[in-house]
């Protein structure tokens, strides 16, 4: 019961830190809502008993790529100091339409469907060891090809970036 | 090396095209030897094939043809084979056409002395002869027609050889078309035919033919429409149009045309398919009329022009009207036999022209030449045997064909052919005296033209004997005895006959023979009584007695005139009507309408693409969830 | 217990509000991190499916993986492509960046 307690903070939580990030006027305070919503669904992996991944989630979205997302933002000055610019598009209203559309459809089907595993009473946990092999063994050629895009992102990265000469 | 290897004689000069026409032009003299030696080694090869056929030949034995054949394709259950036919039809064909080239090839050497593209020239002559050959040893029609075909391209690349002379292009282009007319309707014959017998054989065609598989009024039609295409390429009336302006082409080509390869096919085509005509009811009669038809009208054309090569012109046509009616008879040897003493004498008369016009340095207008024998003593001398034969004089071989022919009216179609044939012959004999005269007799008309005259080499006059002799003697091929000497079974009547029928030897009838002679005389009197001694008065008041007649022999009947204002009435008015159609229906309304209503939309649709990235993420949501919807929605 | 519509309809949720982020914001960088979390949601779910549906429990989750590896991958680039913009235009508006049109 206090698992189900918890878990309805922790989704709370997260909408709430979503709908920061997407609606906050500053978009340092995006970044920051962002971590705590990224956050949140590393909780929603625990409550999965996937604890690899969270602790994956923890460390990639968490740390990594929001850093990442906050050194863009201070190399990129997002308001030029004196006039503050409209934060959202002309085509704001239609995306709230879509957007609310998407939602509508989506909670439809699942609503409408009845999932199996209703009766589950509790989520085994998922062994470390289970995850390797499969990892490695079974899904070894997307492993290999994941990590030369890695590569390949990572150079193209640096060349998009890079100060050309000239400039 | 027997009869089964005739193949080779077409073979050897199409291989010697292809290496003077690829290397001609790095070759020493542009290769002219070796066309020389393809025609002399198919005249050569001619004589062991005719050695072993008549070797082979025995009509009790029923071996009268030599066949070989190779499967071509297998389609379905249809098998087309191509191979060859050698008969005595074939033989003779053979040897006309081999003699010929061989003697126009080595003319030509000193006619074309000097002239752009000579490897060229000597390139195509070699393909013409070949395709010709091919086309009298052809097993089957469809063999048949892409010689012919064959032939045609050649006389227009050799008719329009001085292409940078707008006449020879344009005249080229009317050999071409003119043909092609008569060539649609052999085409349409050939599928008519097969369509019938479900082969392309000729000997079973004909053998159905006979059989009478092949319904009456069907047979008569389809064979009418291969009579069409023979009609084109033998430049009968109404498609005589195009061999008087085909001497555009070097003088050479003309005397090859005329006499061997192009304008033979159709009398050729003819001749093979006889048993066909014989069986279709009234066709040989189509046959007779065409060929005295066209006999007559050239006759009075030939009568009013004044350049040499033009009156030999109408003159090949007028024979070949007599060798359509010689076919008409129902004789295949007749026809044959004039064909091929034709072939010799208008050889001859053409390159005799030819050494004419090369010594006058291409004069070819007789009012300006005159005296010319004593200048040119072969050339007139050989130029007169020539005349005299295709006049008709006794003992030459234009006289022994022409006589032939009346006899074999004589059993057929009985003397109402007979007197408009003879009247043809007497004006054959006309024209022919009038042009030697004018040429070679009397004073010279033009004293210039004269004085610069010389008698042309060996390597052109060689030929004109040779051919002499040849006109002078081919007409004895009809006597059993000189047949009989020659190897032959007999006279040419017992060599050459429709299957089914006996060979009758010739005897001369006296009758017949006096007559010939008689007309030849009549015309060569009235040739020499207008024009003898530069006279011209007589000729001139003869003009002037119905102008209106005159100008229509001299402007050859209008025939050129109608055909265009055909062309220029109805066929462009029509054109007019189409291009209109092509041009506001198709062209404005489809074509360009098409490309307006694309630019049109374009230009509306363009403004959807504004460039801004949102915007595209906004269409793409949308897609997604508009899909999502309707999948609900279907899905219920 | 949880039931799985529960955490479907989170996800749904963190979706659509990374969609409205992706087409009403402009900021780049904001763009970014809105579709950061359209991908959260989608790893959300794969994960949940793979809790509940899937005997083994590790199909979707090696799916998860490979989504945040490319998510890695994404960002990177897409980040020095908002560099590279900002370097160029002075900008990090997308709306600005309008020259692929007619």
């Amino acid at each position: 019961m206090a698992t189900e307690v918890l878990w309805w903070i922790f989704a709370a939580a997260i909408v709430v830190l979503s709908a920061g990030v997407v609606f906050s006027r500053s978009i340092i305070h995006s970044a920051i809502f962002l971590i705590g919503s990224l956050a949140g669904v590393g909780a929603m992996y625990i409550f999965l008993q996937m604890e690899f991944l969270a602790l994956v989630q923890f460390l990639i979205y968490g740390g990594a790529v929001t850093v990442l997302i906050l050194l863009a933002l201070m190399l990129t000055r997002p308001d030029a100091p004196g006039h503050r610019q409209s934060l959202n598009g002309a085509q704001m209203p239609f995306a709230l339409l879509v957007a609310a559309g998407l939602l509508v459809v989506l909670f439809a089907v699942i609503t409408d469907t009845t999932w199996p595993g209703a009766d589950i009473d509790a989520l085994s946990e998922v062994p470390l060891t289970l995850v390797s092999e499969r990892l490695f063994a079974d899904f070894g050629a997307p492993f290999v090809i994941a990590s030369a895009l890695l590569l390949v992102a990572l150079i193209g990265a640096i060349i998009l970036a890079r100060q050309e000469e000239g400039e | 090396m027997g009869a089964e290897q005739a193949w080779l004689l077409a073979a050897i000069p199409a291989g010697v095209f292809f290496v003077l026409a690829i290397f001609g032009r790095v070759l020493p003299r542009g290769g002219d030897y070796l066309g020389v030696a393809a025609i002399l080694s198919s005249f050569i090869l001619f004589f062991v094939v005719a050695a072993d056929f008549l070797s082979f030949y025995d009509v009790d034995a029923h071996q009268t043809a030599i066949t070989k054949s190779i499967e071509w394709s297998q389609i379905g259950a249809f098998e087309l084979r191509q191979g060859i036919f050698v008969d005595p039809i074939t033989i003779t064909m053979f040897a006309v056409i081999t003699t010929v080239a061989l003697m126009v090839n080595i003319f030509s050497i000193g006619y074309m002395k000097g002239e752009p593209r000579y490897y060229w020239f000597f390139a195509v002559l070699q393909l013409f002869v070949a395709s010709m050959l091919l086309l009298v040893m052809a097993d089957n029609l469809l063999l048949v027609y892409i010689s012919w075909e064959l032939v045609g391209v050649c006389s227009f690349l050799l008719i329009g050889f001085y292409w940078e002379k707008r006449s020879a292009t344009e005249a080229a282009k009317k050999a071409f078309i003119t043909t092609r007319v008569g060539d649609v309707g052999l085409l349409i014959g050939i599928i008519l035919l097969w369509k019938a017998t479900g082969t392309f054989n000729i000997q079973e065609i004909i053998e159905a033919a006979e059989a009478g598989k092949i319904g009456e009024n069907y047979l008569f039609v389809s064979i009418m429409f291969v009579f069409l295409g023979c009609m084109g390429k033998s430049a009968q009336v109404p498609f005589h149009v195009w061999l008087p302006d085909a001497r555009e082409g070097p003088t050479p080509v003309s005397a090859l045309t005329h006499a061997a390869t192009m304008v033979v096919a159709g009398v050729y085509l003819t001749a093979r398919l006889l048993p066909i005509f014989e069986v279709a009811d009234g066709a040989l009669l189509v046959v007779t009329i065409v060929g005295l038809t066209t006999a007559l009208l050239t006759g009075f054309i030939a009568i009013a022009q004044t350049d040499i090569k033009k009156v030999l012109a109408y003159s090949t046509v007028g024979q070949l009207g007599f060798m359509f009616v010689a076919l008409g008879t129902g004789e295949p040897a007749v026809g044959m036999f004039h064909l091929a003493t034709h072939a010799f004498f208008k050889a001859l008369l053409f390159l005799g022209s030819g050494s004419v016009i090369h010594a006058t340095h291409h004069n070819q207008e007789m009012d300006k030449l005159g005296g010319l024998w004593k200048k040119m003593p072969i050339t007139g001398t050989t130029f007169f045997i020539g005349s005299l034969a295709l006049a008709g004089l006794p003992p030459l071989a234009g006289f022994w064909s022409k006589d032939e022919i009346f006899v074999a009216l004589d059993h057929s179609w009985g003397a109402w052919a007979m007197i408009l044939l003879g009247f043809s012959a007497v004006m054959t004999a006309f024209y022919t005296t009038r042009l030697f005269i004018r040429t070679f007799m009397g004073k010279p008309m033009d004293q210039h033209v004269h004085d610069h005259t010389h008698e042309s080499g060996f390597v052109m006059t060689g030929p004109l004997i040779f051919l002499a002799i040849l006109a002078a003697t081919a007409g004895f091929v009809v006597f059993h005895d000189v047949g009989k000497a020659l190897g032959f079974p007999g006279g040419i009547t017992e060599f050459i006959f429709l299957p089914g029928e006996h060979p009758h030897r010739y005897e001369i009838d006296w009758a017949f023979a006096a007559a010939s002679l008689a007309m030849a005389i009549v015309g060569i009197f009235i040739g020499a009584w207008m024009y003898w001694g530069n006279r011209l008065d007589r000729s001139t008041a003869l003009a002037e007695w119905r102008p209106g007649l005159y100008q229509m022999i001299k402007h050859k009947f209008y025939f050129d005139e109608m055909y265009q204002a055909v062309i220029d009435r109805g066929v462009l008015g029509f054109s007019y009507v189409v291009s209109w159609f092509d041009r506001y229906v198709v062209n404005d309304t489809g074509v360009d309408g098409s490309a307006q209503i694309t630019g049109f939309s374009g230009g509306i649709l363009k403004y959807l693409q504004t460039g801004r990235v949102p915007n595209y993420a906004m269409a793409i949501a949308l897609g997604v969830v508009g899909l999502a919807v309707a999948g609900l929605v279907v899905r219920g | 217990m949880v039931p799985l519509e529960n955490y479907l309809v989170l996800s749904a949720i963190i979706f659509s509000l990374g969609v409205y982020g992706v087409l009403a914001r402009r900021n780049a960088i904001l763009i970014l991190m809105s579709i950061e979390l359209m991908l959260n949601a989608v790893s959300l779910n794969f994960i949940a499916f793979a809790a509940y549906l899937d005997p083994t429990k590790i199909t979707g989750a090696i799916f998860a993986v490979f989504v945040i590896t490319v998510a890695a991958a994404e960002v990177g680039l897409a980040l020095a492509i908002v560099i590279r913009l900002f370097r160029n235009r002075a900008t990090s508006n997308v709306d600005e960046a309008a020259i692929m049109k007619w």
